[in-house]
C-alpha cells in the first residue's frame, strides 16, 4: 500500500514537473518569422564598385556579404577596376542574368545612367551607393555631399582668413562623379561668401595619389604662399600631403574620407587638419537595411525612389579618440 | 609478303600524307590558333558563366565589340602595312570627349558632331602619319609620345566641359540610336564594325592601294623599288587607324556619355593583343581583317568574362598581359615553325612498285640492248645552247630549240651554223610544236601555256586550269607544264609534271613517287582549260597518235607509256601502251611509216627501283640527309626508243662512250635525220636515219604540206 502511494506520488510529481517544463517552452511565435527568410533565401545580390581594393568598397562589401550570408543570399562583386567601360559591361552583363538587387558604384553621373535606368526597366532593384548617378534609381545611400563640401571649406576658410595670403586649392577626384558635384556644390556656396579667399587653382587627381602629388606641388611651386588645399579625397589626398610636406610650408589639408584608422591617424600627426568622414561600416549597414527594405517591400523595382544620408563624422585633433575610426584590416577577421 | 609489307604497302598507297605539308603550305592555316582559341574560350566561358550564351548578353555583348573591333581593325591596317599605332586609346577618349562636348554643350547637330569628331580623329592620324611616313620617326616611339599627348589634351578638355557635359542631356532620336539602337536585331555599333570589316577587306584584297599597303608592310624596300609611294601609303594608314579610332569614340560617346578620364586607358595595349591574337604580324604584310575581327571577338570575350567570374584586382590585367606575351610569341615562333615542319613533311613519298625492268644491258637480243649507234651525230650549235629540252623544225628544215635562259633558239638551215635567238619567253621552256598556222606554242615551266606566232610575239594561251575540288594546294595554277601536242581540231593537249614541285624540284618529285601530274587541254576556240587525267607519275611527252583518235602520253617515274582514247568506245578512258621501260620516258614523237620516238632520259637502276617500294627508308633520307647526298634517279645515260602503234619497241639508239648524247629528252625525225635534244646538254645532235622516209616531216605530218 505504501509503496504504491509513494508510485502515485512519483507520478504525480513526474507529470507536474513535466507539464511545467511544458509551460516554461512556451513562446509566442512570430508568424512573419519565417516569411522573413523566405523572402530572401536564393536571392542575389550584385555589388559593382569603382573598383576593390580601397577602404571604402572593401568596407560596404564586407558589410554586406555578411548580411548576405546570414540570410542565405548570394554576394557577388563585379570589379571593373576604375574602368567606367567595364563597369558598363558588367552592369550590361548584370541585366542578362537578373539578379535582385545591383548595388552601384557610379565613377560618375552619367556613364551608368542609362544602364540603371534599363535594369530597373527588367526589375532590378538598383541601389547606389555614396556617388550617385543622374538616373535616381529605387535608393541612394551616401554621404550628404554638399554638406561635406560646406564643412571642408568653412575648415579651410576657418584657418585662411586675415593675416594669410587667402589662397586656396581645391584638390578635386573626378570632376563628373557624383562627390565632386557636390561637394563643389558645397564648397561654393561657403567659399562665394569669403571673398577674402582665393581659389588659385581647382584640379582633379583622377582620385590618385601620385596625380595628387603633382598636381599640388605644381600649384606649391605657382603659388609659395598657398594657404591650404581642399581634398576631396582622404586616399588620394596622401599625395597633396606628401607634396606639402615636400615643400615645407605650413599649408592647411582638409580632406574627406571614410572615416578608416588611416585617417584618424594622420589628423593625430597634423597631415590632415580635419577630415569630414562618412562613416563606411554605418554606410554598409545602411545600405543592408535599404537592401532589405527593396526585396521585403514587394514593389517593382524603380518606385521607391528612396534617400539615406550618412551622418557627417568630423575627425580633428579635438574629436579624436580611440575607437572613433574604424579599421580595414579588422574586415578579415 | 608479310602482313607487316603488305600494310605498309596500304599505308603508303591510300594514307594521304602529303596533305598535312599542303595544309601548312595555306595562309589560312594562320587561322588556326585564333579558331582554337576562340573556340576553347567560349565553351569554357559558356560552361562557366550562365547564361553567357543568352541572347541579351550575346547582343550586349556585341555592342561592345563594335567600338573595339573598329579600333582593332584600325591597328590592324597599320601593322599590316609595318606600323603600330598606340595612340588610338588617347584618340578614342579625345573622340569621347569631342563628341560630348559638341553635342552636349556647344549643342550642335549630331550629325555635324560626329563629322567633325571623325575629322579631329584623321587629324591626330594625319600627324602620326606624318610624323612616321614622311619624316620617318620611329613607329612605336612616335605614337606613344602621341598617345600621352592627345592624354594630355583630353585632360584639358575634361577639366574645361566635364562638369558641363555632366549636368546636361541631349533629347536626340539619332544620339540615342547610335549608342543603343539596334539594326535588324543587332547593335547598331556591331552592324557598322561589319560594314567596316567587309570594306575594309575589300580595299585590303582587291584594290591598288591594298596591295600597296601589303607590299609595304611585307618589304619597305621592295615597295619602294616597285615604285610605291612608301611615305604616302604608310601616313594613310595611320589616318585611317586615327578615324576608326574616332568612330569608336562617338559610338562610346552615345552608348555611355561619360566624360571620365578612364576613358581608352590601356586601349592600345588591348587593341595590339587583339590584332596579334587573331594571327596578325607585328612585322606587317601578313594579316587581315578577318583575322582583326577574331582577335577583337576573343579579346571581349576574354574581358567580359574575366569581369563576370569576379576575379579580384588586378587579375584581368595580368590575363591581358598574358595573352599579350603569348600572341607575341606565338607570332614570332607561328611562322618559323610552320615552315621547318612543313619543309620536314611536305615531301611524302608513296609506295611504287615498278615492273620488271627489260634487260638491257646484258641482253643482246632485247631491242633495248645498249649500243652505239649515236656515235655518229652531228653536232649543232655546241657550247651555244643550254639544255634543249625539246627540239623541232619547221617545213624550212630551221631547227628550234627551248633554252634554259627563257629562250627559243632557232639555228638556219641548211648548215645550222647561224644561230638567232627566235623569241625570248622567259621562264623555262619546254616542249614545242607548231599548230595548223605555224605559230610555236610551247610549254613553260612556272607560266604554262605559250604561243609565239608568226611575227614572233608571244602570247599566252593558259596559265589556269579548273580547281579540283578536294586538293589543298591551289591546282588551278600551272607549276610546271612539260610537254604539248595539238590535235586537229586546234586543242592543245599538254601534261604538267607534277602539281607539287616546280621544275628545279623534279628530284623531290621522283623521291616522292607519288602520282601529282596531270594531262591538262585546252580549247583555243572557247579559251576553256580543263584537266583531264589526273594523278600521273610526273606526265611527261605528249604525242597525237598518228590517226588523230587517241593521244599517247609518257609517265616518267612510271616508266611506262600510256595512251588516252579521244574518240571510239573507249573515249575518255587510257590505258598502259608499253608498262615497263628501262628507263625514265621523256618526250614522245612521231616518226614516219607510223611510228613514234620516245626520248629516255636516264635508266633504271636496280636499287632506285627498290627504294621506290620503301617509301619510310625514303622519307628517313629526306629528312635526314642533305639533297645533293639524296639516293637519285639515273638520269646519266639514256636512250631513243623507236616504237610502232601497238607499243612494240623497234629498235633504241644509244651513245655508249656517252660523248654527245648520254642523256635524251626529245628528238625529232625530219627528212630522214632524227634530231636530238637532252635537257642538260650544251649541244643539239642529228642524225642519218636508215630505212626512213626521206620526206617525212612532223609538220607535214599534222597539218599537210601547206606553208
Amino acid at each position: 500500500m505504501k509503496s504504491s502511494k509513494i508510485a502515485l506520488a512519483v507520478a504525480t510529481v513526474l507529470s507536474l514537473s513535466g507539464i511545467a517544463a511544458h509551460a516554461v517552452a512556451q513562446g509566442i511565435d512570430d508568424p512573419r518569422r519565417a516569411d522573413y527568410f523566405k523572402t530572401f533565401e536564393g536571392k542575389t545580390i550584385a555589388f559593382v564598385p569603382v573598383t576593390m581594393g580601397i577602404d571604402l568598397t572593401e568596407g560596404w562589401a564586407s558589410v554586406m556579404k555578411k548580411q548576405a550570408d546570414r540570410l542565405g543570399m548570394k554576394f557577388e562583386i563585379r570589379d571593373p577596376q576604375f574602368s567606367a567601360d567595364r563597369g558598363a559591361e558588367a552592369i550590361t552583363a548584370l541585366i542578362a542574368e537578373k539578379p535582385d538587387v545591383i548595388v552601384v558604384h557610379n565613377p560618375d553621373v552619367q556613364s551608368y545612367a542609362k544602364l540603371l535606368k534599363r535594369a530597373e526597366e527588367a526589375g532590378i532593384h538598383v541601389v547606389q551607393i555614396n556617388m550617385r548617378s543622374n538616373y535616381n534609381s529605387d535608393v541612394y545611400v551616401g554621404a550628404d555631399w554638399i554638406g561635406i563640401g560646406e564643412a571642408e571649406a568653412q575648415a579651410v576658410v576657418d584657418k585662411c582668413g586675415a593675416g594669410t595670403s587667402g589662397k586656396v586649392a581645391i584638390l578635386q577626384g573626378q570632376p563628373t562623379s557624383g562627390s565632386d558635384s557636390g561637394m563643389m556644390k558645397g564648397a561654393d556656396n561657403v567659399l562665394s561668401k569669403h571673398p577674402e579667399i582665393k581659389v588659385v587653382a581647382n584640379q582633379a587627381g583622377e582620385w590618385d595619389a601620385t596625380k595628387a602629388h603633382s598636381v599640388i606641388s605644381t600649384v606649391i611651386q605657382q603659388n609659395p604662399d598657398l594657404c591650404g588645399v581642399i581634398g576631396f579625397w582622404d586616399v588620394m589626398d596622401l599625395g597633396a600631403a606628401a607634396a606639402i610636406k615636400e615643400s615645407g610650408k605650413p599649408i592647411v589639408l582638409v580632406t574627406s574620407g571614410g572615416g578608416e584608422q588611416m585617417a584618424c591617424d594622420n589628423v593625430e600627426k597634423g597631415v590632415f587638419e580635419k577630415e569630414i568622414a562618412y562613416q563606411v561600416m554605418d554606410q554598409g549597414r545602411d545600405l543592408n537595411d535599404m537592401i532589405v527594405t527593396v526585396l521585403e517591400s514587394g514593389q517593382q523595382a524603380g518606385k521607391l525612389k528612396a534617400v539615406v544620408y550618412s551622418p557627417q563624422l568630423v575627425i580633428s585633433k579635438e574629436t579624436l579618440r580611440p575607437g572613433l575610426c574604424w579599421s580595414a584590416k579588422d574586415l578579415k577577421k | 609478303m608479310t602482313i607487316g609489307e603488305w600494310a605498309g604497302r596500304l599505308r603508303y598507297r591510300y594514307v594521304p600524307d602529303h596533305v598535312v605539308g599542303e595544309v601548312l603550305g595555306r595562309r589560312w592555316t594562320d587561322n588556326v590558333i585564333p579558331v582554337t582559341l576562340l573556340v576553347a574560350l567560349t565553351l569554357y566561358l559558356a560552361a562557366a558563366i550562365p547564361n553567357f550564351i543568352s541572347v541579351g548578353n550575346i547582343n550586349d555583348t556585341a555592342r561592345q565589340i563594335g567600338e573595339f573591333g573598329l579600333i582593332v581593325i584600325g591597328m590592324t591596317i597599320v601593322m599590316l602595312a609595318g606600323g603600330i599605332d598606340l595612340s588610338v586609346g588617347s584618340n578614342f577618349a579625345l573622340a569621347n570627349v569631342t563628341a560630348l562636348a559638341l553635342i552636349n554643350v556647344a549643342k550642335w547637330p549630331v550629325e555635324a558632331a560626329i563629322a567633325a569628331t571623325l575629322g579631329v580623329g584623321a587629324l591626330v592620324g594625319l600627324i602620326n602619319g606624318f610624323l612616321i611616313g614622311f619624316l620617318r620617326l620611329r613607329a612605336f616611339l612616335t605614337t606613344l609620345v602621341v598617345l600621352t599627348l592627345i592624354r594630355a589634351f583630353v585632360d584639358l578638355l575634361l577639366e574645361a566641359y566635364s562638369v558641363r557635359i555632366a549636368s546636361s542631356d541631349v533629347e536626340s532620336p539619332l544620339w540615342d540610336f547610335v549608342g543603343a539602337g539596334s539594326v535588324l536585331g543587332a547593335p547598331f555599333s556591331f552592324v557598322l564594325l561589319i560594314v567596316t570589316a567587309i570594306v575594309a577587306h575589300f580595299v585590303l584584297t582587291r584594290l591598288r592601294i591594298g596591295w600597296r599597303l601589303m607590299a609595304v608592310g611585307g618589304s619597305r624596300r621592295a615597295a619602294y623599288n616597285a615604285g610605291i609611294s612608301v611615305p604616302r601609303t604608310v601616313c594613310l594608314t595611320y589616318v585611317v587607324s586615327g578615324v576608326l579610332s574616332a568612330l569608336a569614340g562617338t559610338l562610346y560617346a552615345a552608348r555611355l556619355s561619360g566624360a571620365g578620364p578612364d576613358t581608352g586607358i590601356g586601349l592600345e595595349l588591348t587593341a595590339v593583343t587583339a590584332a596579334l591574337i587573331g594571327g596578325n604580324s607585328v612585322g606587317g604584310g601578313r594579316g587581315s581583317v578577318g583575322k582583326a575581327l577574331m582577335g577583337a571577338i576573343i579579346v571581349s570575350l576574354l574581358l567580359n568574362g574575366l569581369v563576370r567570374l569576379g576575379l579580384p584586382n588586378g587579375a584581368s590585367s595580368m590575363v591581358v598581359g598574358a595573352v599579350l606575351l603569348i600572341a607575341i610569341a606565338i607570332d614570332v615562333r607561328w611562322i618559323r615553325w610552320r615552315h621547318s615542319l612543313r619543309a620536314k613533311v611536305y615531301v611524302s613519298p608513296a609506295y611504287l612498285a615498278l615492273p620488271a625492268a627489260p634487260l638491257f644491258v646484258s641482253d643482246p637480243s632485247s631491242p633495248y640492248a645498249m649500243n652505239d649507234r649515236l656515235r655518229d651525230v652531228e653536232v649543232i650549235g655546241l657550247g651555244e645552247v643550254d639544255g634543249p629540252e625539246d627540239v623541232i623544225l619547221d617545213l624550212d628544215d630551221n631547227v628550234y630549240c627551248s633554252l634554259r635562259q627563257g629562250e627559243i633558239v632557232r639555228f638556219l638551215a641548211p648548215d645550222y651554223t647561224k644561230r638567232e635567238v627566235y623569241a625570248h619567253v622567259g621562264g623555262r621552256p619546254l616542249g614545242m610544236a607548231f599548230d595548223r598556222d605555224g605559230s610555236l606554242v610551247v610549254c613553260i615551266a612556272g607560266m604554262g601555256l605559250y604561243r609565239v606566232n608568226n611575227l614572233r610575239k608571244v602570247e599566252k594561251m593558259t596559265a589556269e586550269t579548273n580547281r579540283s575540288r578536294l586538293s589543298i594546294i591551289d591546282d588551278s595554277r600551272m607549276r610546271l607544264a612539260d610537254d604539248l601536242d595539238i590535235a586537229p581540231d586546234g586543242k592543245v593537249y599538254f601534261s604538267e609534271a607534277t602539281i607539287r614541285y616546280g621544275f628545279e624540284e623534279w628530284v623531290v618529285d621522283a623521291l616522292e613517287g607519288r602520282g601529282n601530274g596531270r594531262i591538262i587541254r585546252y580549247d583555243p576556240a572557247t579559251g576553256v582549260t580543263r584537266t583531264i587525267i589526273r594523278n600521273l607519275l610526273f606526265a611527261n611527252g605528249v604525242c597525237m597518235a598518228h590517226d588523230n583518235k587517241s593521244l599517247l602520253f609518257a609517265e616518267t617515274w612510271g616508266c611506262r607509256i600510256s595512251r588516252y582514247w579521244l574518240e571510239g568506245p573507249k573515249e575518255g578512258t587510257a590505258e598502259v601502251l608499253i608498262a615497263d621501260l628501262p628507263g625514265y620516258p621523256d618526250n614522245i614523237n612521231r616518226g614516219s611509216r607510223g611510228t613514234y620516238w620516245l626520248g629516255l632520259a636516264g635508266t633504271r637502276t636496280p636499287s632506285y627501283d627498290m627504294a621506290m617500294t620503301m617509301p619510310a627508308f625514303r622519307r628517313r633520307m629526306a629528312r635526314r640527309v642533305a639533297a645533293d647526298e639524296w639516293l637519285f634517279p639515273n638520269v646519266n645515260v639514256g636512250c631513243v626508243v623507236h616504237f610502232d602503234e601497238n607499243g612494240g619497241v623497234l629498235e633504241s639508239l644509244w651513245d655508249l662512250g656517252g660523248e654527245n648524247h648520254p642523256a635524251i629528252t626529245s628528238m625529232r625525225e625530219h627528212r630522214g635525220f632524227l634530231y636530238l635534244g637532252g635537257v642538260t646538254n650544251n649541244r643539239i645532235g642529228r642524225i642519218r636515219l636508215a630505212g626512213a622516209d626521206p620526206d617525212w616531216t612532223g609538220q607535214s605530218s599534222y597539218w599537210g604540206n601547206r606553208r
